[in-house]
């Protein structure tokens, strides 16, 4: 699904073929599109959206081409969608969120597709191997704990303390009920600070043995 | 499991969100003696600081590619929608005018076996051959007139109707598989 990337990308809109020139498509068009979303309003909506939607789909999919894809086709999806909000009307928070809402439901149709009916059957260990993002000090404590975590919990606890959205939020984006992404998220907050404070005790230990680390 | 959160956890989300927290051990030691203490606080207090960091070098790290690109490619979706909108019409006024020109074959060849079908057996045509010179089997005169000396005349029209049916049929059969 990658697609070149031209520095003229701005203006490959121009060399559009006008098939069916027509008012009639044009019209037809047109009704599914936010009057107030031209080139420009887009880009800059892309531009402030683009990094966090990235390291959402990054995080909770541990693939970086999946990540670019997915959200490539998340923008694709927006644009068409007849049911978008309208930056002008709506605001941008809940363009953001149905942005996230569609990256979510793709997220979930790449798991489906390949292996189990439910993205919950699918192995961590599937996960596990896949991670390619830069070693950062924040991505070797968290890196190996998202591993172990399964494919919502990493959603959910993305969303709520990356993305800082309440549950009611989390739940427009999920598809999950309100009620229920307070347990869930409870229970994942809770695994993964186990997991962290285990793996950072094991650096800590592995720094205390380490001959390099001798005064 | 319980779930009752403890008091303490809005005042330290909001702190976290503002971005005061660890650096605020001075500010607020009471909260920071807390945290140490209470399980569910400690717990979002590194869960939620972990996820800070890891989203701002992700951030940084992104290269989102031109807005251009993911413009066009959605023009030319919602374009090849659009088109297939517009063509699904096209589609069934191409099935409806196969149905019609069926059942109009179908309907006139029910008609035909009604009035009965002696011009489909042999002896039909071998008599009606008999009847025309040979020498003027093809001039237009003789042809109709021993035409209208049988009454089964309709002969004249019946061939180019099922010459006409054929057509549209094959037409519309065309149009209908053409898309493919």
């Amino acid at each position: 699904m990658a697609i070149a990337v031209t520095e003229a990308g701005m203006s490959l809109e121009f060399t559009l073929p006008d098939a069916f020139a027509g008012g009639a498509l044009d019209a037809a068009g047109a009704r599914t599109l936010d009057p107030a979303m031209d080139n420009e309003a887009f880009a800059a909506f892309y531009e402030r959206s683009a990094r966090p939607l990235w390291a959402y789909l990054l995080r909770v999919s541990s693939d970086a081409a999946l990540a670019e894809d997915l959200m490539q086709e998340s923008y694709v999806r927006f644009l068409c969608a007849s049911g978008a909000p309208s930056l002008a009307s709506d605001g941008e928070a809940a363009a953001r969120l149905y942005l996230f809402r569609i990256a979510t439901n793709l997220l979930r149709d790449h798991w489906r597709r390949p292996r189990a009916a439910s993205i919950e059957e699918i192995p961590e260990e599937f996960f596990a191997s896949r991670g390619n993002a830069a070693q950062t000090d924040s991505q070797i404590l968290l890196g190996p704990a998202l591993a172990q975590m399964k494919p919502r919990e990493r959603q959910l606890l993305w969303l709520a303390h990356a993305e800082g959205y309440s549950h009611r939020e989390i739940a427009q984006v999920t598809g999950l009920a309100s009620a229920s992404i307070r347990l869930l998220l409870f229970r994942a907050r809770r695994k993964i600070a186990a997991l962290l404070r285990t793996r950072e005790t094991a650096r800590e230990t592995s720094r205390d043995v380490s001959p390099g680390r001798m005064p | 499991m319980k779930l009752t959160g403890c008091p303490q956890e809005q005042e330290l989300r909001a702190m976290i969100a503002r971005g005061e927290w660890p650096l605020a051990a001075t500010a607020a030691p009471e909260l920071h003696a807390h945290v140490a203490a209470c399980r569910s606080c400690s717990d979002l207090a590194l869960v939620a600081t972990t996820f800070q960091k890891a989203r701002a070098e992700s951030l940084a790290a992104a290269r989102p590619g031109p807005a251009g690109v993911l413009w066009w490619r959605a023009q030319l979706r919602r374009r090849n929608a659009v088109v297939e909108r517009i063509s699904r019409p096209l589609f069934g006024a191409e099935i409806f005018a196969l149905a019609v020109a069926l059942l109009a074959g179908l309907g006139f060849a029910v008609i035909q076996a009604r009035e009965g079908v002696a011009w489909l057996s042999w002896p039909y045509w071998h008599d009606w051959f008999a009847q025309v010179p040979q020498n003027a089997a093809l001039h237009w005169d003789n042809l109709r007139a021993s035409m209208l000396a049988d009454p089964s005349w309709n002969l004249a029209v019946l061939l180019p109707a099922f010459a006409m049916l054929a057509l549209l049929g094959g037409v519309a059969v065309y149009l209908a598989t053409d898309r493919q």
